[in-house]
């Protein structure tokens, strides 16, 4: 079985934002995404304690090529750090069928 | 009447007079008010959820259970407030509702500013946190509407019949407008500090966040089933109505008793921001106590200009008073970033929220008396 390297961009945060980031990660060239609701604290929290769109924290996923992951994490650090709840990082994972994932920036 | 202790009695019974608002006697009928109400159902409920989070109970919501809760009180509302609106229209036409209707988008639109101002001037917040908060106190709550209309049934004086589409002019306008200022107000800001050190200023978000509110749950529900009431009332076979009204309806049953479980949750809610209320500081606990009380002054006065009953008054009254902590804090985030909503949740869920529930109903009601409605 063949495995591909590839990126791996997880975003949590404040739910209110998190569609505009999933849209942009496809405009950047994500081929496409993952949303999860997730339950957490963190040290600018001040959500999870009613339900309402904008109380929720997500969780944001891209399995990416690396200039993909590098562009979507700019713009969220550019756009979403200073004034939200936000956090993000960067893993290497090895995908199975990775092909599909390069598809539209042809790496 | 409350047990308060006498002496506590004898010393602000005076001071009340000095004051020169409410006579002694008028001072404990509010006080026989209070009690009225807070030794009821609603409000234990809620009490009670307060006191389990802090002494950390076992009382757990599933939160599928709140959220259709919240789904049927929003269709209740609407439903019976659109078969009541086409009762009232087919009776008055627009007579008796235009001038309340307009009394209630002035409030929304007035509300939003004062707030501002106080909030910005008195209280010396930044624009962003000032608007944010702005936005949360010029939107009502659809719960306090449905805990007033409770209670002024309770006491035998029903509000008029289209109270719930005033819910719904008020629900927009004050975020709005809240917004708008503070949109436009920190893209000045903004403008001048992305000159100052280059950098690019972001787009504001504002047109996206107004679409979310007017399409929001609330909205959609209440003001969609009220659609839905009026039509089938006036098209419909008063027989074949009958079922869905007895269902929404339920003599108050249903609804008043699922208020409890919501009442419960919003307890447990409100019970785990007690915690914030020492970050936000006193300026926002007293604006977040006060500026109800001036607004639902507002209500309840222009609300007996406008032709208000008794009933009618009061529950004007609690929602212009009341705050928004379900539509305004996501609109508020996406446009105005900047603001802090642990400010804005706190004052509207922890500060507000249980002062018009526990004393501000009653308030608003003996305010409606003292204006002289019937």
């Amino acid at each position: 079985m063949q495995l591909y390297p590839l990126k791996l961009v997880t975003v949590v945060g404040e739910a209110v934002v998190m569609e505009d980031i999933a849209e942009k990660g496809i405009e950047l060239g994500a081929s496409g995404y993952t949303l999860s609701e997730v339950i957490g604290h963190g040290s600018r929290s001040a959500r999870n304690v009613i339900d309402t769109g904008g109380a929720k924290t997500m969780k944001l996923e891209f399995v990416v090529p690396s200039e993909v992951a590098v562009e979507i994490l700019t713009h969220v650090s550019h756009e979403y750090f200073e004034h939200y709840a936000i956090i993000a990082w960067l893993s290497d994972v090895s995908v199975v069928r990775g092909e599909q994932y390069t598809r539209r920036t042809g790496g | 009447m409350i047990a308060l202790p006498p002496a506590l009695l004898s010393v602000a019974l005076p001071l009340v007079e000095l004051l020169g608002v409410f006579s002694a006697e008028q001072f404990t009928r509010v006080l026989d008010s209070l009690e009225r109400n807070l030794l009821t159902p609603i409000p234990l409920c809620f009490l009670l959820g307060i006191v389990c989070t802090r002494i950390h109970g076992g009382i757990k919501i599933p939160k599928e259970l709140y959220l259709s809760i919240a789904i049927f009180l929003l269709m209740s509302i609407g439903f019976i407030g659109g078969h009541e609106l086409a009762h009232e229209y087919h009776e008055h036409g627009v007579s008796t509702i235009w001038k309340p209707a307009l009394a209630t988008l002035v409030l929304g639109c007035v509300t939003p500013i004062t707030s501002y101002v106080v909030l910005r001037y008195l209280g010396g917040m930044s624009i962003a946190d000032s608007a944010g908060i702005a936005a949360h106190y010029g939107s009502t709550s659809a719960v306090t509407y449905a805990v007033a209309n409770s209670f002024v049934e309770q006491t035998q004086h029903p509000a008029n019949s289209f109270l719930p589409t005033l819910v719904t002019i008020l629900e927009c306008p004050g975020i709005a407008i809240a917004l708008v200022l503070g949109a436009a107000l920190s893209a000045r800001e903004r403008a001048q500090r992305s000159a100052a050190t280059g950098k690019r200023a972001k787009e504001s978000k504002l047109g996206e966040a107004l679409y979310e509110v007017m399409t929001g749950q609330s909205i959609m529900l209440m003001a969609g089933l009220l659609v839905i009431g009026f039509i089938s009332t006036l098209f419909m076979d008063p027989k074949g109505f009958q079922p869905f009204y007895d269902f929404f309806q339920s003599k108050g049953m249903l609804f008043r008793g699922l208020l409890c479980i919501f009442l419960l949750e919003m307890g447990l809610v409100a019970g785990e921001r007690l915690g914030d209320l020492l970050k936000v500081g006193p300026f926002l606990v007293a604006f977040g106590i006060i500026m109800p009380l001036i607004h639902g002054f507002f209500g309840v006065w222009l609300g007996h200009l406008a032709g208000l009953n008794l009933g009618g008054c009061t529950v004007l009254g609690a929602i212009v008073a009341s705050a928004s902590y379900i539509a305004a804090p996501p609109a508020v985030r996406l446009t105005l970033p900047e603001a802090n909503p642990t400010y804005s949740i706190t004052a509207a869920l922890a500060i507000t929220f249980p002062f018009n529930i526990a004393f501000g109903i009653p308030i608003y009601f003996e305010m409606a008396k003292w204006v002289g409605a019937q």
